[in-house]
């Protein structure tokens, strides 16, 4: 052990030296990417919107991580040396930290020098993130799971402010010596993984609470790839890379990765940049004009953007000329996914399944994505997002298709042969959005086509929101964002436990369904998880409960001299980018 | 003068306290759930609750709009409920931002405004009047959002005569703003000639105007001593009621060149749902209008001695 420490450190004291040795002969390699939004604070605990939640991940690291490479979405050790352990009986998980992983030098440390992690560090970070009287944002993500963590968060509850808990006893949190401990589960689920995968688990020692208090927001000390050089929250947030950081490029990927290049930097340390740049450009076309004149490496494309430059040829999206020349296109389909839901409560739509099913086959979504999306879109055949494991491309659903003829024959069925009869429908949603009113627009025509009148009722979030909740709505247009990418995560809001607070929109209560929910949820993935899956669909599709539409596929665009961007929907990953600085020098063809 | 200077201070504070009053009552009312805005679909009740008693949102109405006015006399408007900034810093830092984007092109607009309105006036009539008109009328029907997007495309991207955007602290800021500038100056000429030509072509037709023609004196004496001075009092009235506007600064240019002022505060808080900055500014907005126009008052005595204040 010795040995190993003094090797650790010596390794650690040379950095610095060879270092600027190094960088002395090579160009600064400089990344730049726009920020398209204020972040509110890099305190992960805090944090909760995106842009927050991916700036803190450059500055801390978590136990685990998600792989750059690998689809669908896959867990790998971060701070951890390896995964997890599972006990036989799957309630404790026994973990080992990396050795040498680094604090950075900070005023908060003695002596102004950073100290190596330990296991120390995890628990008073996560008795932080389960404290009620700092968390409200994203304690469901360990909620019920650690054993004593929930008596913890109630006692914090209670607790005055300012008064130290941390060294309360969590029975779930076991400490073997500084570097292995284990977490005591109350349920036997690989879910409690992603939790340590997500930014607000993240890594920070008590040193830093202590000595910077509410300053942590914009003054992080973690162990991640960058460390924070300069912070205008309304300007550039500039990065340096941690020349202490512990992960390596991945060197393995999904099929096609090793072709497509992103397999050139395996094994070599990360970062890949010296320097990561991100001014604040909220609007974008400016963001467009910056990148086009070579001033931003990357760059997000949004349906102004796709319609100038990208068309679709047999499916695929293709950059016009000149852009294909001079820049590179990159998509990845998001982690979300649309659904228009029925109130299975209300009177008529709840009771008449055949009316459901007929507003189910006018939907167009293949015309919708084509037309609206400009190919942006993947239409779902499930209620999970494709690059998630247990999607369609695993139980090998199809999408409902758009049947104008069945639609009116089904029509007929309940009652209402060409619409005769039936009353204006309501679609409510949350986006006052042009796009919105387009896709409305597009979709009311079809459905008048069959006799069926929509009238659409526009809210904001929230109130669209408490409407959902209360079930007091006949068609709503809303989606689900996955919190961790597990099928799971998508058939939870259809349990009958789950009031529609917890998703359930639909007040949807079915025991077949709950029964096969239950069956699967703790279950790992593989093909008897997805035969479940599979017939929670059936019954999804049989019930009409909500109709998939579709996941949106984010595009964009990055410059030839830009290497590695495979754009990752649960990660920004700007340490894994590499910059050819010779093919930079050349500029724009 | 005491007695009307004590008099609107009065009513100021009547305005004041009823815009304070009023804003209250439209965001309890009308403004989405700040707490549901900020889960989103995380927004179970035990985390509702736990967050509407931190943002001190669960206490009685009646406290909260105590608190509120407390804010408003002490000018300490609290924090931002979307990162903890202290309000008073985040919106004294963004209004001197925004004075830096609006103040040069209005004082280069009102001294081109009223110049090139003279110029017209004194061609009234002819072609240069009437090219003059075509043009102002043709730029103001332009929206000031294709202002931006062409200029910004055009002479900031295509011809690189600007930055695409930025912002930069002291002397630095120049480079960025010129281009805001010409867009402001653009927006605002058109409207500002039209409304001072009219004016001016007013007083034009006064007797006391026609007298000093008759005495002989030249047309841009006519125009510089006799009827400008007469047609100040539109123009001030113009003029200052702007001025509140000039702190706001602007929306959309903020936006697009990514300025951090307060117009883009604003625009931000929106999106967010971060109310405290909204009350915040729409009530010193409501100070900055009360004060500019009691400013305009005073303004009118100095400017037409007929004014009587008392």
């Amino acid at each position: 052990m010795d040995r190993m420490r003094r090797c650790l450190l010596a390794g650690t004291a040379v950095w610095p030296i060879a270092a600027p040795v190094a960088h002395a002969q090579a160009p600064t390699k400089t990344l730049q990417v726009a920020r398209g939004s204020q972040f509110k604070t890099l305190d992960p605990v805090l944090a909760f919107d995106d842009i927050s939640s991916q700036l803190l991940l450059l500055a801390y690291s978590t136990l685990l991580c998600y792989s750059w490479l690998a689809r669908p979405y896959r867990l790998q050790p971060d701070l951890l040396d390896r995964m997890p352990e599972r006990s036989a009986d799957g309630l404790t998980l026994s973990c080992t930290l990396r050795r040498g992983v680094m604090f950075p030098d900070d005023p908060c440390f003695p002596g102004g020098k950073g100290r190596e992690l330990v296991v120390d560090d995890i628990f008073f970070s996560l008795r932080r993130f389960a404290d009620a009287r700092l968390n409200q944002r994203s304690w469901y993500l360990l909620e019920g799971l650690v054993q004593g963590l929930d008596e913890y968060r109630a006692a914090t509850q209670l607790a005055k402010p300012g008064v130290d808990m941390s060294q309360q006893p969590v029975a779930g949190l076991v400490r073997h010596d500084s570097h292995r401990f284990a977490l005591r589960l109350k349920i036997d689920t690989p879910l409690a993984l992603y939790a340590l995968a997500n930014g607000a688990t993240a890594v920070l020692p008590p040193e830093a609470v202590k000595h910077h208090g509410e300053g942590l927001a914009t003054h992080p000390v973690g162990t991640g790839p960058f460390r924070l050089k300069d912070l205008d929250r309304k300007g550039v947030v500039r990065w340096t890379r941690n020349p202490l950081y512990h992960l390596r490029y991945p060197t393995e990927g999904a099929p096609g990765d090793e072709h497509a290049g992103h397999l050139a930097d395996a094994g070599r340390r990360l970062p890949l940049v010296d320097v990561l740049e991100m001014p604040l450009i909220e609007e974008s076309q400016p963001r467009l004009l910056k990148f086009l004149r070579g001033d931003l490496d990357i760059v997000g494309l949004d349906r102004a953007g796709t319609e100038k430059m990208v068309r679709r040829e047999g499916g695929q999206l293709q950059l016009l000329p000149p852009h294909a020349q001079r820049h590179v296109l990159n998509q990845t389909a998001s982690l979300a996914a649309n659904y228009l839901w029925f109130n299975l409560k209300h009177p008529l739509l709840g009771k008449r399944k055949a009316l459901r099913k007929a507003i189910a086959h006018l939907l167009n979504l293949p015309a919708d994505i084509d037309t609206l999306l400009r190919g942006r879109g993947h239409h779902l055949a499930s209620i999970v997002p494709p690059d998630i494991a247990g999607s369609e491309r695993d139980t090998g659903d199809l999408p409902i298709a758009y049947d104008p003829a069945r639609a009116r024959q089904l029509l007929a069925e309940s009652g209402f042969p060409d619409g005769r009869g039936l009353p204006e429908l309501t679609l409510s949603s949350g986006w006052a959005s042009t796009d919105w009113r387009d896709r409305f627009d597009f979709h009311r025509a079809r459905f008048a086509a069959a006799g069926v009148r929509l009238k659409s009722q526009i809210l904001d979030a929230p109130s669209f929101q408490k409407k959902l909740e209360a079930s007091n709505f006949e068609l709503a247009f809303y989606g689900w964002s996955a919190d961790y990418p597990d099928a799971e995560n998508f058939y939870q809001m259809l349990w009958s436990r789950h009031p529609a607070e917890g998703g359930n929109y639909a007040a949807f209560q079915n025991a077949d369904y709950d029964r096969v929910y239950v069956a699967s949820r703790f279950m790992a993935n593989g093909s008897e998880r997805y035969a479940h899956f599979r017939r929670m669909n059936a019954i999804l599709r049989d019930e009409v409960t909500l109709v998939p539409l579709y996941s949106t596929v984010a595009v964009g665009l990055h410059q030839h001299w830009v290497r590695n961007v495979k754009r990752n929907a649960m990660v920004d990953g700007w340490q894994y980018v590499e910059i050819d600085t010779a093919r930079r020098s050349k500029g724009l063809a | 003068m005491t007695a009307f200077l004590l008099r609107r201070l009065g009513q100021a504070l009547a305005v004041v306290f009823g815009v304070a009053l009023l804003t209250f009552l439209l965001f309890h009312a009308f403004a989405p759930d700040p707490v549901r805005a900020a889960l989103g679909q995380h927004a179970n009740p035990s985390s509702v609750a736990a967050l509407r008693a931190q943002w001190g949102l669960d206490r009685p109405l009646l406290q909260q709009f105590w608190l509120f006015l407390s804010q408003i006399v002490h000018f300490d408007f609290g924090r931002s409920f979307v990162n903890g900034d202290d309000l008073a810093t985040l919106i004294g830092n963004g209004a001197w931002v925004s004075l830096a984007v609006t103040v040069p092109p209005f004082i280069a607009g009102l001294l081109i405004s009223v110049a090139v309105a003279l110029f017209v006036a004194y061609h009234r009539g002819g072609w240069i009047d009437r090219l003059s008109r075509a043009l102002f009328v043709g730029g103001m029907s332009v929206s000031a959002l294709v202002y931006v997007i062409v200029l910004q495309y055009g002479l900031a991207y295509k011809l690189g005569w600007f930055p695409i955007n930025g912002f930069a602290g002291g002397w630095g800021a120049l480079h960025y703003l010129l281009l805001p500038w010409l867009i402001l100056l653009a927006v605002s000429i058109g409207p500002d000639v039209r409304l001072y030509r009219s004016v001016l072509l007013n007083e034009v037709r006064a007797d006391h105007v026609r007298t000093a023609r008759a005495k002989g004196a030249s047309e841009a004496r006519v125009l510089v001593r006799h009827v400008l001075p007469n047609a100040a009092i539109p123009i001030l009235t113009n003029t200052v009621s702007s001025l509140p506007s000039l702190i706001l600064g602007s929306l959309l240019l903020e936006r697009f060149f990514s300025i951090p002022g307060i117009g883009d505060l604003v625009v931000s808080s929106l999106a967010n749902g971060d109310f405290p900055v909204l009350k915040a500014v729409t009530v010193l907005s409501a100070l900055a209008l009360v004060a500019f126009n009691l400013l305009t008052d005073l303004l009118y005595a100095w400017a037409d001695p007929r004014v009587r204040l008392a």
